[in-house]
């Protein structure tokens, strides 16, 4: 099958990139590991930074920046994305901005189906959404049950698309939430509404969701077979309601550094990406899994496998688990075009920037990966894919 | 000893240990199940001792619209139809024992004396209850006893899957009733239609639920019988067996 066009979007978590020397002693940096550790000032200056990093990528040509959320950690600073992709609006003027995303049943229905259309009106229609049920951690930080989050995330789900695309005002009355008149103003400016994806990491019934209303797909933090395998059930399962999932629905989470030499590049980035797996994911099995949140069978799957995300680090092993391509141009741009292909997709959607990075190292990554790799993978582009 | 039988509750496998024979007793197992039914083995001379499962605990099976106390109630009024149970003895352990109290405080004509071990319910911000949710699973066996030896031969002697998973399942259980609202200040105000003989057992080093909280029982049950054990923690039941004993005579 011949690739589609390919598509490349910036992904940033914008952490909170000073821990405390003493940070290894906590087992957690997440949910409960004190805000006292942030300092607003400092925080100030990484935002600024952050948010200059992803209009450069909007300059240098990337299709899409990507924004999400988490609570209560130093893995990300923004708890509400859609704040983040407000300030980027102005920013940025072609690049799409995918807020990937709110969990819809943390935030009233409402408010979420009415910040999302504000950024895309706003933007002139460059927003992309995505719907996570969110990690176990964030569960801990809000006052939301995780043993009925499924069921709740599903009702919002219908309620936001509805919001969108019947003239209101219309009604819901729901198991968690009743509106006597649903009629948000504004509307969002692509129609029917801007393009959807589920994030996940696999399990059946968030696949369902995704198949049911023919939305895009990303998993994240799941090893590349089994995230080859999930693309494969959504395809056969989407069709089951009667969808065709596009290429670009796919989008691949992937780990990107680029530098001059194979050599330059593992030195420049691996210290960055293993703080990333050994001190910004650090947290506990029991925050990771709060009660309700899995299923047995999938709490007794994760009990039994060693734990290949959440604190230790082995490039090698990490990597061949992963999609993480650390190289030169050449090594980088091949091996995101066999991922693709080999996962039916067209969307490469690449983290940029890893835990304490510094900033030239950012603009650098950036820049190489612009100038060097997307080029070498552009169908009008010439072929300069080394061969494996 | 027990037997065990299993019926299906409005669509809900529920499992029943049973024993004995003479006056019913029902006894309303906590929010897990680990500490087992064979304390009130003692009982079966002079009572039929009726254990059930709740959904989503033990034995049972599962129904995930539970989402409230009330749900539970109303699943035991079906099985006691279903066991032609219309007047017995109620005994309640934490969790459970907040469950016995409300259920007889909303069908006070069928429980003819409620007795209630260490149990959960009461909104005291001076005593407050630990939050059971947000104490790591493998540290919660630690805080059910006074002397840790009376509880760690129910463990696994080595890391057991299908324990952590049991106990996964359990809490995920009590987080579908308890997470967004950890107590019902409903329940303290209708305590006062407890009108049949009370009994309350506490232990003295209670790491779960304060025994200080007995004092707020004692205000909203004036006529409960109150006693309280030393040595003993959240299963005084297992560590006292005076306490199991006290049950017994009282209910005889």
């Amino acid at each position: 099958m011949a690739q589609e066009q390919l598509r490349f979007n910036c992904m940033h978590f914008m952490p909170y990139a000073h821990l405390p020397e003493n940070h290894k002693d906590y087992k957690s940096v997440w949910v409960n590991f004190s805000n006292k550790n942030y300092d607003p000032h400092k925080g100030h200056a990484l935002y600024q930074r952050y948010l200059a990093e992803l209009v450069l990528a909007d300059k240098l040509g990337y299709d899409a920046v990507v924004v999400n959320e988490h609570h209560n950690t130093v893995y990300s600073m923004m708890a509400t994305p859609n704040l983040i992709a407000a300030a980027l609006v102005p920013q940025t003027k072609r690049t799409r901005i995918c807020v990937w995303g709110t969990p819809p049943n943390l935030m009233l229905p409402n408010r979420l189906a009415e910040e999302y259309a504000i950024l895309d009106v706003m933007s002139n229609g460059r927003l992309e959404v995505a719907f996570p049920l969110g990690t176990g951690m964030e569960y801990w930080a809000n006052p939301v049950s995780p043993a009925t989050a499924r069921d709740k995330f599903r009702e919002s789900l219908k309620i936001i698309l509805q919001a969108w695309t019947a003239d209101g005002p219309t009604t819901h009355y729901g198991n968690h939430y009743t509106y006597r008149f649903l009629n948000p103003w504004p509307r969002p400016m692509q129609r029917p509404h801007p393009p959807c994806y589920i994030v996940g990491t696999g399990s059946p019934e968030t696949i369902d969701i995704a198949a049911e209303y023919g939305f895009g797909y990303c998993s994240v933090f799941v090893p590349q077979e089994r995230a080859h395998e999930l693309n494969n059930n959504l395809r056969k399962r989407a069709q089951d309601f009667g969808h065709t999932i596009r290429p670009e629905q796919l989008p691949i989470l992937t780990f990107v550094y680029v530098a001059e030499s194979e050599e330059l590049a593992r030195a420049e980035y691996l210290p960055h990406l293993q703080a990333f797996f050994q001190d910004y994911v650090r947290t506990t099995p029991q925050y990771l899994a709060p009660p309700g949140y899995l299923s047995v069978d999938q709490l007794k799957i994760r009990a039994a496998g060693a734990d290949k995300m959440h604190g230790g680090f082995d490039f090698d092993l990490i990597s061949k688990a992963f999609f993480i391509a650390v190289g030169t141009p050449d090594k980088v741009a091949g091996q995101l075009a066999r991922w693709a292909e080999w996962m039916g997709s067209s969307h490469i959607n690449a983290v940029m920037h890893v835990a304490d990075m510094p900033h030239w190292k950012t603009v650098k990554n950036l820049t190489l990966f612009a100038e060097e790799v997307i080029p070498r993978l552009r169908k009008d582009a010439p072929q300069q894919i080394a061969a494996e | 000893m027990f037997k065990r039988e299993e019926f299906v509750v409005d669509g809900v496998k529920t499992v029943m240990h049973s024993a004995g024979s003479g006056e019913p007793v029902v006894f309303f197992h906590g929010a897990g199940t680990i500490d087992g039914f064979d304390f009130a083995a003692p009982w079966t001379d002079r009572f039929r001792v009726i254990a059930p499962y709740h959904p989503g605990f033990g034995e049972s099976g599962d129904d995930p619209s539970f989402t409230d106390l009330h749900d539970y109630v109303m699943h035991y009024l079906e099985l006691f139809d279903l066991l032609k149970l219309d007047t017995f003895n109620l005994v309640g352990l934490s969790l459970g024992g907040y469950l016995a109290a409300k259920f007889a405080s909303e069908h006070g004509h069928r429980v003819k004396k409620l007795a209630l071990i260490g149990p959960a319910g009461i909104i005291d911000p001076q005593h407050p209850m630990r939050d059971v949710l947000v104490i790591p699973g493998d540290q919660i066996p630690g805080l059910l006893t006074s002397n840790f030896e009376v509880i760690k031969k129910r463990l696994p002697e080595k890391p057991d899957l299908d324990f952590i998973g049991d106990r996964y399942r359990e809490s995920g259980t009590v987080a579908r009733l308890l997470w967004e609202h950890p107590a019902d200040p409903k329940f303290m105000r209708y305590l006062h239609r407890l009108k049949m003989p009370v009994l309350i057992v506490w232990g003295e080093e209670d790491k779960l639920i304060p025994v200080q909280q007995a004092a707020t029982w004692r205000k909203l049950v004036p006529h409960a019988d109150i006693r309280t054990y030393p040595r003993a923690g959240h299963l005084v039941h297992l560590e006292q067996p005076d306490a199991a004993a006290a049950i017994a005579k009282f209910l005889s």
